[in-house]
């Protein structure tokens, strides 16, 4: 196991590390998205084994290509996720659409097209910095009106285009795109404060 | 035409990965030019990054740590000091691949065929694109080319569909060529110089599947000796303007 300094490391220097093949910034690193991307990942692939293989997948992907990390693009938060969304979309794809649209008509009907957003309820097992991370996204998703959050929601977490979600909700493409654009600019004012931090 | 505000339209729904493929490659375009679109697109990834929070809670097996540290051990990363030889991985990269004897060659290639069938399916790309790809693939008269770097280096593999006057190139681990650059392919033919093969880009996790037409030069030829890959202006170079960081032999499949 790794030993936890008290002054915590940079994200980026943690991925610093990683390209030189330290492996214990890869666990570092883990410790600090691990449960995330995990979340993250099974929300997509909606089965417990595939949420590890990709989150398995994507932490090597992260390891293998941490020398090519441009901390200009974007913070390593972000990378991540990208990395671990992508993946599970892959597999998702990969797996075909008929079990999916299964799984749709079950979500629009019970839940609300919304369902996989987090509740606001506290989350005792996690740190209290991803605790205040997770509660500050819940609350600005929960500030959005839901066409646009739906929107946002069917991009992110179904990976699907403007027009597929046009076809979808049987709406104008260009009333999706609104929503959209309207939708993130609006998450972007809530989520500052994260936002500011990120860096 | 689109005006520089439409453009800036654009940013948030390519950070969610929500544009039309044919949108997506304007727009791709444009950002190589436009550093306002660009800070935009920096921006709404932030965004979105954040949304992976908004997932349902889920506690992952206690055993996942352990299998994402065993599989780093497995691998080492891409140019990463501590194993790699010295001599510069540029240097390596083009003699690599034709240092590699014939039986070792057939070896590999049964593997790269299975790891290619395994990651097809999760190729990078949309589904329209893919199923084209894969009629490419499994039509007659194709070739393939595997390019290597060292080690766990990028990879990419290019087959080249006679009948259809295409190439289709999937690229690993390569990591996308920075603003106002691209990645030109080369077809190298005994004798000749080389032929541009067309230019692409991979997205921000290093994979890439494009389909790209055959020029007339090299479909007269019907067959060439090599393909390289250069780092390039976007928009491509009238012949490579440095050594290629991938190159690999092609082989006759028929």
């Amino acid at each position: 196991m790794a030993t936890i300094p008290k002054v915590p490391v940079p994200d980026r220097e943690l991925v610093g590390r990683m390209a030189e093949g330290e492996d214990i910034a890869l666990g570092e690193l883990y410790d600090r998205y691990g449960k995330t991307l995990y979340a993250l990942a099974l929300a997509i692939v909606r089965e417990p084994a595939d949420a590890e293989e990709v989150v398995v997948d994507a932490f090597g992907q992260a390891w293998r290509q941490a020398t090519a990390f441009d901390p200009a693009r974007g913070s390593v938060g972000a990378w991540l996720a990208t990395i671990a969304r992508s993946r599970a979309l892959d597999v998702v794809r990969a797996r075909g659409r008929r079990a999916r649209a299964h799984e749709r008509s079950a979500l629009l009907s019970e839940d609300g097209i919304a369902a996989p957003i987090a509740g606001l309820g506290p989350d005792p097992s996690r740190g209290a910095e991803h605790s205040e991370t997770r509660r500050l996204v819940a609350q600005a998703l929960a500030g959005l009106p839901e066409p646009q959050r739906v929107a946002i929601q069917l991009a992110y977490f179904e990976g699907l285009s403007q027009s597929e979600i046009a076809e979808r909700l049987a709406e104008p493409l260009g009333t999706i795109k609104t929503r959209m654009r309207t939708g993130m600019e609006k998450l972007r004012g809530l989520l500052r404060p994260l936002l500011e931090g990120a860096a | 035409m689109t005006t520089p505000h439409e453009w800036q339209d654009l940013a948030a729904p390519y950070a969610l990965g929500a544009l039309a493929s044919d949108e997506r490659q304007a727009f791709e375009s444009h950002l190589a030019g436009c550093e306002g679109c660009r800070a935009e697109v920096r921006s709404f990834s932030e965004v979105a990054g954040l949304l992976a929070h908004g997932a349902p809670a889920a506690q992952p097996p206690a055993g996942l740590r352990g299998r994402v540290l065993a599989e780093a051990g497995r691998v080492r990363p891409i140019s990463a000091g501590r194993r790699r030889a010295s001599p510069a991985w540029l240097a390596a990269a083009a003699g690599l691949v034709l240092a590699v004897g014939a039986g070792v060659t057939a070896w590999r290639q049964n593997g790269r065929v299975r790891a290619l069938e395994g990651r097809i399916a999760t190729v990078d790309s949309t589904a329209a694109a893919a199923e084209s790809a894969l009629a490419m693939l499994t039509g007659p008269q194709v070739h393939m080319v595997s390019l290597a770097g060292t080690g766990r280096a990028p990879t990419a593999r290019v087959f080249w569909n006679h009948t259809r006057g295409r190439f289709i190139v999937f690229a690993f681990d390569l990591p996308a060529a920075p603003a106002g650059r691209a990645y030109q392919l080369w077809a190298i033919a005994k004798g000749k110089a080389p032929m541009s093969m067309g230019t692409f880009n991979t997205d921000p996790t290093g994979r890439a599947t494009i389909i790209l037409p055959v020029g007339q030069e090299i479909a007269s030829l019907g067959f060439v000796d090599d393909c390289g890959l250069t780092e390039e202006p976007a928009g491509g170079s009238p012949q490579p303007t440095e050594t290629p960081r991938l190159l690999g032999a092609w082989l006759h499949t028929d």
